[in-house]
Parts: C-alpha cells; sequence; structure tokens
C-alpha cells in the first residue's frame, strides 16, 4: 500500500505544480522581449444600415444594379469588404441576373493606397476562365460596386490567389488599377 | 497574458502558414541604436513585429483586410500573411516568399524583413554575433557577376545577362538606342572573359547598379523577361518601334491598301487557348481558321495581307498591336470568340477602344513623366503624348465607322443576334495607330452557336462578312 500512497502524494504534487504552472502564463518566456505593437482586436459596434449599389450580369452582357441595405462601416477596408461579401453572395432581387464573378470566390485581402487605389485579392479561378465578356463582367462588375459605394476609392486593382495577374481571359489589363467605367451598367 | 491570447487568436484568425517549429534556443538578437531584443526563429524566418517596434514604427492589424499596416512618417506598408503581394508607398510588388502566422503574429524570412519591410523606412541589417543590428540608410549593394551572351538571327538579336546569383532587375529603354538594367540590389560586375559580336549590339557597360545596353541605330527593345534556374535577364532586340504620330488624314488612308498589308490577329494561341466549346473547339484554333479565310479572301482582291500568328503560337498582346503599327497597316482586325456565364447568350459583337480609357492612359503617363523623382527623361515628351492623344481620338472615330461596317456585314451575312457595337479597354486595341477593332464572332459556351462556329461554311460565311465590312470601310466614300 506504501507505494500506492506514494504515488498519490507524486500525482497530487505534479497537479499542484501544473496549476501553478498555468496560473503563471504557461511556458517561461524564452523571449525576452515582448514588444508587439498590434493594434487591439476592435469592439464590434453597429454600424448605420445604409444602401448599397450592388452590380450583377444578366444575359445582356451589361451591370444590373440592385440596391440592398447593410450595415455599413465609416473605414475604408472594412466597407470594401461589406461590399464584396454582398457582391459574391450574388443577387437576390432577380433570378434573371448572376454573380459577376463566375465561381466560388471569397476575399482574401484588402489593400488601400494613400492615392485611392484599392487592391482586392480574390481567390483564384479553379479553371481557367474564359472569354472578353466574362472578363468585363467581373472586372467592372468588382471595380464600379467598390467605387460607387466607396467615395475615397479612385481605383480598383483585382488580384487572384495573392497574386497580380497581367490579364484573366486575355483582353483586359489587369496589371494596373481600373477605374469607374459605366459603360457596362445597363441604363434600363 | 491578455496580449498573447490576443496574438494567438489573431495567428488562428488569419490562418495557419507553414511555420516550423521553433528549435530551442534558436533565437536571435537584433539590436538598434542603445536596445536589444532576442527573436524567436522558426527555420529561415523570424519574428517580424519586434523588430519593427523596435525601430519604433508603428505596427497595426486590420482584423477586417486581414492586412498589417506599418507606419513611418510618410511611408506606409501593407502585407499579409500567407499574400505574396504587398504594398509599399502605395506600390503593389510580388515578393518571392509570403509571411507566415506565428506566434508572435507575423514572421518572415530576414530577407523579406529588410528588402520589404526595413529597407522602405530607409534600415538595413547588418550581421554582428549572435544576430543582426538594424542600421539606418541603404544597404551597400552586393556585388553580382553578370555573363553576357548574344544572338544574331534574321531580324531579331536575343541577349542574355546570366546571372551568378538571383537577385531583382529591371529592364528600361532610354531614347537613342539605349538600354538599362537596373538591378534591385545588386552591384554588376561584367565578367568580359567572352568577348561578343553582334550586328545590333554595340557595347555593354556597368555603372553603379545598372548595366547599360548600347545598341546599334534603328534598333530597339522588343521585350524581356527575368528567369530563373539559371537566374539570367533575356532581351529580344529588334526594329525600333515607331513612336506614336498623329493619324493620317481619311483620304490617305483609303488610298493606303496597296503595299500596306491589312493586320488580322487571330485571338489567343500557345498555352492560351482561350475559350472552349462543350464539343471541346476552342477560341484559339476558331480565330486561326476564321482569319486564315479571311487573309485568302482579302488576297484575291488585291490586298495585303499579314496574321499576327500563323500557327499555334503565344504572342503578347502588345507584341500583335505593334506590327500593325510597324507595317502601317491601314486597318487592324482582332478575331474572337466569347463565352458567358448564361449559356443561352448568342450573337456577334464588335468592339472598339473606349476614349475615356485611352486618355486615362495619356494623363497617367503624363503624370508619370511629370512625377518622376529621379529627373529622368521618359522616352516620350508631353507634346509626343498630346499628339498621341489627340491621334488616338481621330484614329477612335475611324474605328468606330470599321466597328459599325464589319458589324453591320455580320448582321447582314449570318442573320445571327446582333449584339451591336461597343467599346472596351482591350489590350490588343491600345496603342493601335490606325483603326482597330475586335470582332467577337459568336459565343463558344452556347451550345447550338458553337455546332454553326465549327462549321467550315459558317466559318466562310463569317470572313466573308468580315471581309466585306473591311472594304466598305476602305472604299473611297
Amino acid at each position: 500500500m506504501n507505494w500506492r500512497v506514494a504515488l498519490i502524494a507524486v500525482a497530487a504534487v505534479a497537479a499542484v505544480a501544473l496549476l501553478v504552472w498555468l496560473l503563471q502564463g504557461g511556458t517561461p518566456d524564452v523571449v525576452q522581449q515582448e514588444v508587439v505593437s498590434v493594434q487591439d482586436i476592435p469592439t464590434p459596434t453597429p454600424a448605420p444600415e445604409q444602401r448599397i449599389i450592388l452590380l450583377f450580369t444578366g444575359a445582356d452582357g451589361m451591370l444590373h444594379p440592385e440596391l440592398r441595405s447593410v450595415p455599413l462601416p465609416k473605414e475604408v477596408h472594412e466597407r470594401i469588404q461589406i461590399v464584396m461579401r454582398e457582391l459574391l453572395a450574388g443577387p437576390t432581387t432577380s433570378p434573371r441576373l448572376a454573380p459577376v464573378v463566375p465561381y466560388q470566390a471569397s476575399l482574401k485581402a484588402v489593400f488601400v493606397d494613400q492615392n485611392g487605389n484599392a487592391f482586392v485579392d480574390l481567390t483564384a479561378p479553379p479553371e481557367p476562365l474564359a472569354g472578353s465578356s466574362t472578363e468585363l463582367i467581373l472586372a467592372y462588375g468588382v471595380v464600379n460596386s467598390i467605387i460607387l459605394n466607396c467615395p475615397e476609392v479612385s481605383a480598383v486593382q483585382i488580384l487572384f490567389g495573392g497574386h497580380e495577374v497581367t490579364t484573366l481571359t486575355g483582353h483586359l489589363d489587369f496589371s494596373k488599377p481600373l477605374v469607374l467605367n459605366k459603360r457596362f451598367i445597363t441604363r434600363s | 497574458m491578455i496580449r498573447k491570447l490576443q496574438l494567438l487568436l489573431i495567428s488562428l484568425i488569419v490562418g495557419a502558414g507553414s511555420l516550423p517549429a521553433q528549435e530551442p534556443g534558436r533565437t536571435l538578437e537584433f539590436h538598434f541604436e542603445d536596445r536589444a531584443i532576442v527573436v524567436p526563429r522558426f527555420g529561415p524566418k523570424v519574428e517580424a513585429l519586434p523588430v519593427l517596434e523596435l525601430v519604433g514604427v508603428e505596427v497595426r492589424y486590420s482584423l477586417s483586410a486581414g492586412t498589417y499596416g506599418v507606419v513611418s512618417g510618410e511611408h506606409m506598408i501593407q502585407f499579409a500573411v500567407d499574400h505574396k503581394v504587398l504594398l509599399v508607398d502605395g506600390d503593389l510588388i510580388e515578393a518571392r516568399e509570403t509571411p507566415v502566422a506565428s506566434p508572435g503574429g507575423v514572421a518572415v524570412s530576414l530577407g523579406y524583413l529588410e528588402r520589404y519591410l526595413l529597407s522602405p523606412l530607409g534600415f538595413h541589417l547588418e550581421p554582428v554575433p549572435l544576430g543582426y543590428r538594424v542600421v539606418h540608410g541603404a544597404r551597400f549593394a552586393d556585388p553580382v557577376t553578370v555573363r553576357p551572351a548574344v544572338a544574331d538571327f534574321g531580324v531579331t538579336t536575343t541577349l542574355v545577362l546570366t546571372l551568378n546569383r538571383p537577385t531583382e532587375a529591371e529592364v528600361e529603354e532610354s531614347p537613342a538606342g539605349l538600354l538599362t538594367v537596373r538591378f534591385a540590389d545588386a552591384t554588376p560586375h561584367l565578367d568580359g572573359s567572352r568577348p561578343f559580336r553582334s550586328r545590333r549590339v554595340r557595347s555593354l557597360t556597368s555603372k553603379e547598379q545598372t548595366v547599360e545596353v548600347k545598341l546599334a541605330s534603328g534598333i530597339g527593345l522588343l521585350s524581356w523577361h527575368a528567369l530563373e534556374n539559371p537566374p539570367r535577364v533575356t532581351m529580344e532586340l529588334g526594329p525600333a518601334r515607331p513612336t506614336p504620330t498623329p493619324a493620317p488624314e481619311r483620304g490617305l488612308v483609303v488610298s493606303r491598301t496597296g503595299p500596306r498589308p491589312i493586320v488580322i490577329d487571330p485571338g489567343h494561341g500557345g498555352d492560351d487557348t482561350g475559350a472552349k466549346s462543350p464539343d471541346g473547339l476552342t477560341e484559339k484554333e476558331l480565330t486561326l481558321a476564321i482569319a486564315r479565310r479571311l487573309a485568302r479572301i482579302l488576297e484575291s482582291r488585291g490586298h495585303a495581307v499579314r496574321l499576327t500568328r500563323d500557327g499555334d503560337q503565344s504572342r503578347a498582346l502588345t507584341d500583335r498591336t505593334a506590327l500593325a503599327n510597324r507595317l502601317e497597316a491601314p486597318v487592324f482586325v482582332s478575331l474572337h470568340a466569347n463565352a458567358s456565364t448564361f449559356s443561352s447568350v448568342s450573337g456577334a459583337e464588335t468592339y472598339y477602344m473606349s476614349l475615356d480609357s485611352a486618355s486615362d492612359e495619356a494623363a497617367a503617363a503624363t503624370a508619370n513623366l511629370e512625377n518622376r523623382a529621379d529627373g529622368s527623361v521618359d522616352e516620350r515628351s508631353p507634346l509626343d503624348l498630346i499628339l498621341w492623344d489627340l491621334a488616338q481620338a481621330e484614329v477612335l472615330n475611324e474605328s468606330a465607322d470599321l466597328a459599325l461596317a464589319v458589324q453591320g456585314r455580320l448582321n447582314a451575312r449570318l442573320g445571327s443576334r446582333d449584339r451591336g457595337v461597343k467599346q472596351a479597354p482591350f489590350v490588343v486595341l491600345t496603342g493601335a495607330t490606325m483603326p482597330a477593332i475586335l470582332v467577337e464572332v459568336g459565343f463558344l459556351s452556347n451550345t447550338s452557336e458553337a455546332q454553326k462556329l465549327i462549321q467550315p461554311d459558317y466559318q466562310q460565311q463569317l470572313a466573308e462578312a468580315v471581309a466585306a465590312g473591311i472594304e466598305d470601310f476602305l472604299r473611297p466614300r
């Protein structure tokens, strides 16, 4: 029996030591500095609802506007993220419209420079896209939707899978930010 | 403890990169002025944020954007875990590697840390025992040995600069046949042990962080590439591209169908197959087939014709237009087939360049010229750019006429759905100094239209319609 008592005593001491160690914060730092200056995680604050304009494509090869009310934050990165989230989710008002990005894409990152150029990084298409129509609709659906809802943004460059691309289907130049182009927005 | 949990949470949120486990005792010291810190090292990567804080810059993490922002004075750098691209003072840069999530937030290699995060802020790293010292000022460029090799062909020359180690390089063309190969972080030493002979390359000289290549008269840079294994810069040299000139007057255009060839551009080619029909017909095959038919029809009617490709070759979009400019073609017609998300969509449409984009290009080029901080001179003067803009406006009107003529003939001949004449800033139309259009002959994504497009008879009708449209445009009015 003595060895059992001894074993229990050892286990109890180990458990207490483990508890103390955990309460002290885990592994002692080998890093002598804890000098990471990272902005605190923002506390979610409810943003006011606003109407945004989203562009979706129809069989006429044009961009059709859809109005949607969403909580819209003031910070431009967050606003672009909301616009892109809604845009990628697709149209809700008409079954005749389709998303401008013709594959299940998600937004990976948003960069905005001091000159009002936004860079949105989408997941890459699972297989090569084709057609000038596909390219025009994707480019100006994304670019116009962001610029129309974010006045600070004057031009948008779309990246794919973390890479800058020269062209998507071989017609448009994706290697630099594109400006607002209302030519493909339907007037009807 | 709370800060640690936040960082751990951020690391989990921004994604788990492939970070090697920290080996016991593997740390690096970083010194800056009279301070020093010890930073964990994970294989070739180190925690980036402690080093940035050491030098006194502000680092913010945007949870919504998934990006880190580094702010120091007027400098701003944005980068993200698992992304090669980063934004440095407004310039989008594609790095050779990606930052990865780490217990401290983000880990990067020493090369990334110095080149992309410290250098733009005016710092560089100098090795010291057990680590590095962060020092103010630009890094002295490491030497790189450059071994040139030149091969003259018929009308072109290939110049290859082989490097003894990888380094970033850019090639710029200056006026008067001078190329400047600029190395980002290296001082080039030319290896002259194997002298070269060339009809088109006069000399190579190294100067600070550049190699200057002097070309023979009338020779210019056609294209260049930075390649790996071995690291090298290749340049294709050939007849210099003409500088933009104002558009010829209309009467002159009409009279120029003799020796100057109409340039027909079969879209896509090589690895770029373009659109594909449900039956497997590719756009590159279809456009070449129609282009060959179109060339035969036009030649049979006394026109000279040149194709931008007469086989399954890749051609850069800008090279296609450049060929038409060099040949002073009376018209440039790029042939394409379309694809849509909607399988029911069908019909032909014809595009010409949109003026707004052309103006933006010229304005941007002018702004770039005016904003060049290094005082260097762009190859185009502001006057050239204004003339170029005016020429584009003139050419645009003629392109619209050409597009209307071709689309009208397509509608009359094919009876397919008329999708009309449109404008778009397509690369292949940008910079054309002659009336230029892009014809989308139909939708390969539409099963019934694709079945028509594969038929030789239908291809012949398409070619005849486009030929008739071109002749309508060229005919004196």
